[in-house]
């Protein structure tokens, strides 16, 4: 084999069926030690580089996560022209904070209003807008969320706590295609005199996804 | 492709467990996985052909195994098909010769590297294509009676059902086929399907969902 010419993908959807029973049998039981053998080949064959890995670990540990998307809220929630733009061109705007980024190319705000709320979900597989709510939670990656949030999404969000009131339309985002979607939920009463950074300091990951609402809670929570 | 993984509507699958742990991981192999995932680069991979492969997973394992292995194990699937990896060592977990085949060795990126990379890698979708849009926004429009066996974006619980264009998103890459190497564009439309037209409990409910779909999966009123 030439040095460096690298195999391609024969997109035979057959082979991948029959690789995934090879797997299926041959594969450790064990997620970290499927994971530590993927790893292996891959380090072996010099395709990847495990200080690489440590990297987009820490990248999304310390640094990219829902605090950016909380920011983003803040900031609509004080300068009704930022908003403007976010609701208009959401890439562009959340760029205005360097956190455009991966799977936010084609990133949707919506808005929450006393008419109004909105939840996301991927029915088809997972996706998220990583770059500014970093990694999915495990329930809006499980099939029981997956499942149920676009057929019974007011059951959905009672388990989360949330009893909508059946005046408020429930407005439920499947991402099927590359758009990613974002909640805006509403400021809450009583936050007149709160800083930007306070106000971020409310508004939850859950918020963002659609699974909370009723962020003046969170006020109380702080005393 | 009518698989386990398209679950909209789908019963039976009980509570959601409301986890209230915010941390990104819960476990090191996760993290393991994830950083995987992002620095292994397949030439000629698409999305599609990867979300393609996670489909293929067989049912039991798709459901049964963790969100993150299910990961490892389509990458898996993806280096042998495209012929990086013999059955021999995936079974042995581990090349025998540790020579290095394809190339120089992927070099360690840092923290600050691939901050920036994160940033690049906004990826867009859209593009140019030389027929207009067939639907206008608020038009109503018939979603195709059966999907693609092979990966489609059109889930089973929208088909056959009568919805209204919310909006245009422009020409994007057809899932469809990126799945099977070919990129072309296709116009892409945000659809607002009223739930009372999906399920029958919702008979009375004024609730709606919104589906991002391509023109192929579309046909006029």
């Amino acid at each position: 084999m030439a040095t460096d010419s690298k195999p391609a993908p024969g997109f035979d959807a057959s082979k991948v069926a029959e690789i995934h029973q090879h797997l299926h049998s041959h594969l450790p039981s064990e997620s970290a030690l499927r994971v530590k053998a993927l790893e292996t080949l891959l380090v072996d064959k010099g395709l990847v580089n495990p200080k690489t890995i440590d990297a987009w670990i820490e990248a999304y540990t310390e640094e990219i996560g829902p605090r950016r998307g909380a920011m983003v809220v803040a900031k609509a929630w004080c300068d009704p022209e930022y908003k403007a733009r976010l609701l208009r061109d959401a890439p562009s705007a959340i760029d205005e904070l360097g956190f455009l980024g991966k799977a936010t190319a084609h990133l949707k705000v919506v808005e929450n209003t006393d008419e109004v709320h909105n939840l996301v979900v991927c029915t088809l597989c997972s996706c998220y807008p990583f770059s500014i709510l970093g990694i999915a939670p495990p329930w809006y990656k499980a099939a029981a969320y997956r499942s149920r949030a676009v057929r019974d999404p007011r059951g959905v969000l009672a388990e989360f706590g949330l009893d909508l009131d059946v005046d408020i339309e429930v407005h439920v985002w499947d991402s099927t295609a590359e758009l990613r979607y974002l909640v805006l939920p509403q400021r809450p009463e009583g936050t007149e005199d709160m800083s930007e950074e306070e106000l971020a300091g409310l508004v939850t990951r859950n918020s963002m996804i659609g699974t909370d609402r009723d962020l003046g809670e969170n006020i109380e929570a702080d005393g | 492709m009518d698989g386990i993984h398209d679950l909209g509507g789908k019963e039976g699958y009980g509570p959601i467990e409301v986890d209230e742990d915010e941390s990104p991981f819960h476990e090191d192999w996760e993290g393991r996985e994830w950083g995987i995932a992002q620095c292994a680069r397949t030439p000629g991979i698409t999305i599609d052909w990867w979300r393609h492969c996670r489909e293929l997973i067989m049912p039991g394992d798709y459901l049964g195994r963790p969100y993150f292995d299910s990961w490892a194990q389509t990458d898996f699937s993806i280096y042998a098909e495209a012929g990086y990896f013999s059955e021999e060592e995936i079974s042995a977990g581990k090349s025998p010769s540790k020579k290095t085949d394809y190339g120089k060795p992927a070099v360690a990126m840092t923290l600050k590297q691939v901050l920036q990379e994160d940033h690049d890698h906004a990826v867009r979708f859209d593009g140019e294509i030389e027929t207009p849009p067939v639907f206008a926004v608020g038009q109503q429009v018939k979603t195709s009676r059966h999907g693609n066996s092979g990966h489609t974006r059109l889930p089973q619980y929208a088909r056959d059902r009568t919805g209204t264009v919310h909006a245009y998103h422009g020409a994007h890459v057809f899932p469809d086929l990126s799945a099977q190497g070919v990129e072309i564009h296709q116009h892409c439309y945000s659809i607002m399907f009223e739930a009372a037209k999906l399920w029958p409990e919702a008979k009375w409910s004024q609730d709606k969902v919104y589906l991002d779909l391509f023109e192929t999966y579309l046909a006029e009123v």
